[in-house]
């Protein structure tokens, strides 16, 4: 009986925050007549894709796509490099004056900001320099917003590894740099790997920077797209969910892929769940 | 270990050579993109043009106090944040603690439960309207076919429903990481205390009070400092489901600084108004760890 108890309330939990993104991949694959059916259709209804094609072959939705893809991807390269080095000195090397200890909490810090403090600010920046509306702007962006966090998590992985094997290869005449390298990096792969996906999805799923330094087709990402097309007057359900249905597949994908250090990374490291 | 001594301690200014080139890429880009943009944001929230070049003037920051909009605003970014952060804690910790025990399906639970976190905050926004939309929303659609009235649910429409919605949105995505954080925090717990609960006879909410809790404490504390500082500055999903209407109903301090400086382009203003966000969050993390440093040390 309680055993009953308990598993109703995890379906209670389950139905909760399941069923509304259920709903919206239902309202991607419905006609507008389905869409607007009363009572609302939860589970018969002729699934069609004409929304995605309306959305990724007659719009720009496809455009949009992949300037997230390239942005995301070219923003977590960067990220990962510069953070990934900063990392490894923090982690290894004690500087005079505790200085490591308070870069490294300087580093967090900063990424503490809230976004639209330093959106305001960027923005007048980027139209100096005339970067409003171009790629460059968001990787630029982009890389300084994930670089507190790969700092963080990969100077964490690295505190986890023995010393040893960096001294060994030291003493065996290679270079620091080649340490790093050749036995270190590879003893981190996971944790990078885990490092570069949490910076896809953050970049990915980013939204007030992208607003306010894209407004044109040629320049904007997914979610821009996205909120651009609802704050419209006449709205399109079916493309609206269709683009967020496809916005939403690589993000799960890489969720699954980082299950294992899914609460490290969101919590910044805090919590080693 | 003196080889490590030798080979990592910066004994000589020679070998801080490495460790130092080593932060410089990182450090130059936070500086440029992070701490400058801070001082340009000072430097024209203090600033007016005039006919006779450029003033230098507080009044930016002398018509934060009479200025509606941002009291109200400011106001608005408070009762968001405390009901949803009590929400949120609240029912997480309930899932985390039916969670923590051995039964059959939890991975699956603990996967699916992880769904609406993960989700783009702009796809958030379009759920929740196809949910909540007054005539066609699954929600009054479904209400409905159960007999119910659902003509004064206008969800999004109405002020106080609205900010009701809001509220519900940040629940339903983020739940699921306090839940996560505070499961996490459970499993960490080793069993002894536990047992020597149960020796000394301890009823369950006892054992619950003075064991779990006070272990829980590092994963309670990290969730709801992470937690408050998002929902200080909470933006995307107001952005794409009410835009801060009906009215202003729903308008955060974050929408409206987006609004000055984006729609007014009274951008002085608007960096004004990110101060006060910027100082209150700072006020609000020093006190979240300062309660965690306490906890290590004691």
């Amino acid at each position: 009986m309680k055993r009953a108890g308990k598993y109703l309330l995890l379906l209670v939990a389950l139905f909760f925050f399941v069923s509304p993104v259920y709903w919206m991949l239902t309202i991607s694959l419905k006609s507008e007549v389905d869409q607007f059916a009363s009572p609302p259709a939860w589970l018969l209804f002729s699934p069609t894709i004409e929304h995605y094609v309306d959305a990724f072959v007659t719009r720009s939705f496809l455009q949009y796509l992949i300037t997230s893809a390239i942005v995301s991807i070219a923003s977590t390269l960067s990220a990962l490099v510069i953070g990934t080095l900063a990392a490894y000195s923090l982690a290894r090397f004690r500087l005079p004056y505790k200085l490591d200890n308070k870069l490294s909490l300087w580093i967090l810090s900063t990424r503490m900001f809230p976004a639209i403090v330093t959106a305001v600010p960027l923005f007048l920046m980027m139209r100096d320099l005339r970067l409003l509306n171009t790629r460059l702007a968001l990787v630029i962006v982009y890389t300084a917003f994930n670089l507190p966090f790969v700092v963080w998590m990969m100077r964490g992985f690295f505190a986890e590894l023995p010393r040893d094997l960096e001294e060994a290869a030291l003493v065996d005449g290679d270079s620091r740099l080649g340490a790093l390298w050749r036995v270190v990096l590879p003893l981190v792969a996971p944790g990078l790997a885990a490092t570069a996906v949490f910076c896809l999805i953050v970049s990915w799923n980013e939204f007030l920077f992208a607003l306010v330094l894209t407004q044109t087709d040629a320049s904007m990402t997914l979610p821009v797209g996205i909120a651009g097309r609802v704050t419209q007057y006449e709205i399109k359900w079916g493309v609206m969910s269709a683009a967020g249905a496809v916005a939403i597949v690589p993000i799960l994908v890489f969720a699954l892929a980082v299950q294992k250090y899914l609460v490290r990374g969101l919590s910044l490291g805090a919590v080693k769940g | 270990m003196p080889k490590s001594k030798r080979l990592f301690s910066a004994a000589s200014r020679r070998e801080l050579v490495f460790p130092l080139l080593l932060l410089t890429p990182a450090l130059a880009v936070l500086l440029s993109l992070s701490i400058y943009p801070l001082i340009y944001s000072i430097t024209i929230s203090l600033q007016r043009e005039t006919a006779d070049g450029i003033k230098w003037t507080l009044a930016n920051f002398a018509r934060l106090g009479s200025d509606s909009f941002f009291l109200t605003a400011m106001a608005h970014t408070f009762v968001y944040a405390a009901a949803a952060l009590v929400l949120e804690f609240s029912i997480g910790l309930g899932l985390a603690l039916l969670l923590n025990t051995q039964m059959r399906g939890r991975g699956f639970f603990r996967a699916t439960l992880l769904v609406p976190m993960m989700l783009p905050t702009v796809v958030v926004g379009v759920v929740w309207r196809l949910m909540l939309n007054a005539n066609f929303g699954a929600i009054n659609g479904t209400l409905k076919e159960f007999g119910l009235n659902t003509e004064g649910l206008t969800w999004t429409a109405s002020p106080r429903l609205a900010f009701l919605s809001v509220i519900v949105v940040d629940v339903w995505q983020w739940t699921p990481f306090v839940f996560l954080v505070l499961l996490a925090g459970l499993q960490a717990i080793p069993q002894e205390p536990y047992e020597a609960a149960l020796i000394d006879g301890s009823s369950r909410w006892q054992t619950f009070r003075h064991v779990t809790l006070p272990l829980l404490k590092p994963a309670i504390l990290i969730a709801l400092l992470l937690r408050t500082m998002d929902l200080l500055r909470v933006f995307d999903q107001i952005f794409i489901l009410t835009e801060g209407g009906p009215g202003f109903a729903t308008e955060t301090i974050s929408l409206y600084i987006y609004r000055t400086a984006f729609r007014f382009f009274d951008f002085g203003y608007a960096a004004a108004m990110s101060f006060v966000l910027l100082a209150l969050t700072n006020v609000i993390s020093t006190i979240y760890i300062r309660l965690l440093q306490t906890k290590e040390t004691a």
